[in-house]
């Protein structure tokens, strides 16, 4: 029986000791993160970490509540020697943490109660909970009920809202047009819509414009090769200087 | 003479060594007028220049473009643009030169258009420089908005106007109910990390703006 418990006890400490580990070394590296990388640490990795440490915490608090687990609260550790000498042995199981097992520090190391202070806290609470007469702890409790179930109410009809809302802006709010990103992209990458001149009924006009000046120096050589429509959009301009120059030109002759 | 070589030199050995950013990474996309507040409200929250606020922007662009002829009747000519830029709300401010290539769309898995783009900075008788070239305008606008910065990425939400007469200056108008919304990065080729960088922003910007990549082609054609 004796020896049945032991084992118990011994797997028990030997996963605890396990978990702990675990959940010391991840918070090592989450130390060794916020020391060393703060500058390109974004918040979800951080939140990872979070995470992390909270999943093993739940794992640890769940080995020790099994059924399998014994009672560690009516286990002791005894203290069998204490000494002011640095032991080299704690200082290496402990990473240099603990050099000494000495009467400071024991105290604190193997304190299995509450601090004095919050044990003197706890007990004033005590002391005052038990004085409280029983009509005023129902009026108390009464008023405490009311004010939270009126915020529980304030935070329902506001969540009710919210989600009408968001849902609604769901299905019907549109913040852009495809439509208008295609005319405006198009006009400014390509000119749709911004060109000189858009309407296609100048275009006969100003294309017999550009045949008059087609021996001009300079001119585009290659002009009867690309379709007139576009040509004579990009063109019109030109096409007006060359023909007043041209007549400057021939007046002389004429006079 | 030796100095125009070495320069030549110095600028084919900074393109040998991959370090001049001449991709443009983009995408693109517009916001209806009404929700320009709310957009503009979640770009400060997101970008970096917080505490100055959004910088403004008003500025006058003019499309270039050269034609050449190719020698052989078969080819067709090609044509070549050049943008400049200059802003209308700060004088004395340079102008802005910039060639932009042919757009690159990928496949799926490229999360932005890519584009070769120069950008260089140049006085005002660049128009008279570029008209004497033979350059004719094709067409222009006027563009009105806000910037933003978040690390190399640069976000610029602008109303696009027509001009109303032949001169800058004179009545002006939008042509649409929409701001031009644009999210661009100038990198050297290959960085291709930042376009997903970029993805990850434009994911952040739903459902307010549908920042995409948009073919040109495609659009020649719808509209």
């Amino acid at each position: 029986m004796q020896q049945r418990e032991e084992k118990q006890l011994d797997s028990a400490l030997e996963s605890i000791i396990q978990r702990v580990n675990d959940l010391k070394q991840s918070i090592a590296a989450m130390i060794f993160k916020l020391e060393n990388e703060y500058e390109t640490m974004n918040w979800p990795s951080f939140l990872d970490n979070y995470a992390l440490i909270s999943g093993q915490l739940t794992s640890l608090s769940k080995v020790m509540s099994h059924d399998k687990c014994p009672v560690l609260r009516n286990l002791t550790v005894l203290p069998l020697m204490l000494s002011p000498e640095r032991d080299e042995q704690l200082a290496q199981t402990t990473e240099h943490r603990v050099t000494t097992f000495a009467h400071d520090l024991v105290p604190d190391y193997l304190r299995t109660k509450l601090e004095p202070l919050a044990e003197t806290k706890m007990l004033q609470l005590e002391n005052k909970a038990v004085g409280l007469q029983y009509d005023n702890a129902q009026k108390q409790i009464a008023t405490y009920q009311k004010v939270v179930s009126h915020v529980w109410d304030i935070v329902s009809k506001a969540r009710e809202e919210w989600e009408v809302e968001s849902s609604s802006r769901g299905n019907t709010q549109q913040n852009s047009s495809v439509a208008d990103t295609h005319l405006l992209v198009a006009a400014v990458g390509m000119g749709k819509g911004l060109k000189m001149n858009p309407n296609g009924q100048a275009n006969p006009t100003s294309g017999g414009m550009m045949v008059a000046p087609s021996g001009r120096p300079g001119g585009a050589p290659g002009q009867g090769q690309i379709p007139p429509t576009t040509q004579a959009m990009n063109k019109a301009p030109s096409a007006i200087k060359t023909n007043i120059k041209s007549a400057a030109q021939m007046h002389p002759y004429g006079r | 003479m030796s100095a125009p070589g070495n320069a030549m030199d110095s600028l084919s050995a900074a393109l040998k060594c991959n370090i001049i950013p001449n991709q443009e990474y983009l995408l693109q996309g517009s916001v209806l007028d009404q929700y320009v507040e709310v957009l503009l409200h979640r770009l400060r929250g997101l970008c970096d220049n917080v505490d100055s606020g959004p910088e403004s922007f008003h500025d006058h662009e003019l499309c270039f473009s050269l034609r050449i002829a190719n020698t052989g009747a078969t080819t067709p000519m090609s044509v070549f643009s050049l943008r400049v830029r200059r802003a209308l709300d700060v004088s004395d401010t340079p102008y802005q030169l910039r060639y932009i290539g042919q757009q690159e769309l990928g496949d799926k898995n490229r999360p932005t258009v890519v584009r070769s783009s120069i950008d260089m900075a140049c006085s005002s008788t660049i128009v008279d420089f570029l008209t004497e070239l033979g350059c004719r305008v094709d067409f222009e606008y006027i563009a009105r908005g806000y910037m933003f910065r978040k690390g190399r990425m640069k976000i610029t939400v602008s109303k696009i106007f027509k001009m109303g007469g032949n001169k800058p200056g004179e009545t002006v108008e939008p042509i649409s109910q929409s701001y031009l919304v644009e999210l661009s990065v100038l990198a050297p080729s290959g960085q291709d990390a930042i376009a997903e960088d970029m993805r990850i922003f434009a994911e952040q910007l739903r459902p307010l703006v549908q920042l995409e990549k948009i073919d040109y082609k495609r659009l020649g054609n719808i509209m």
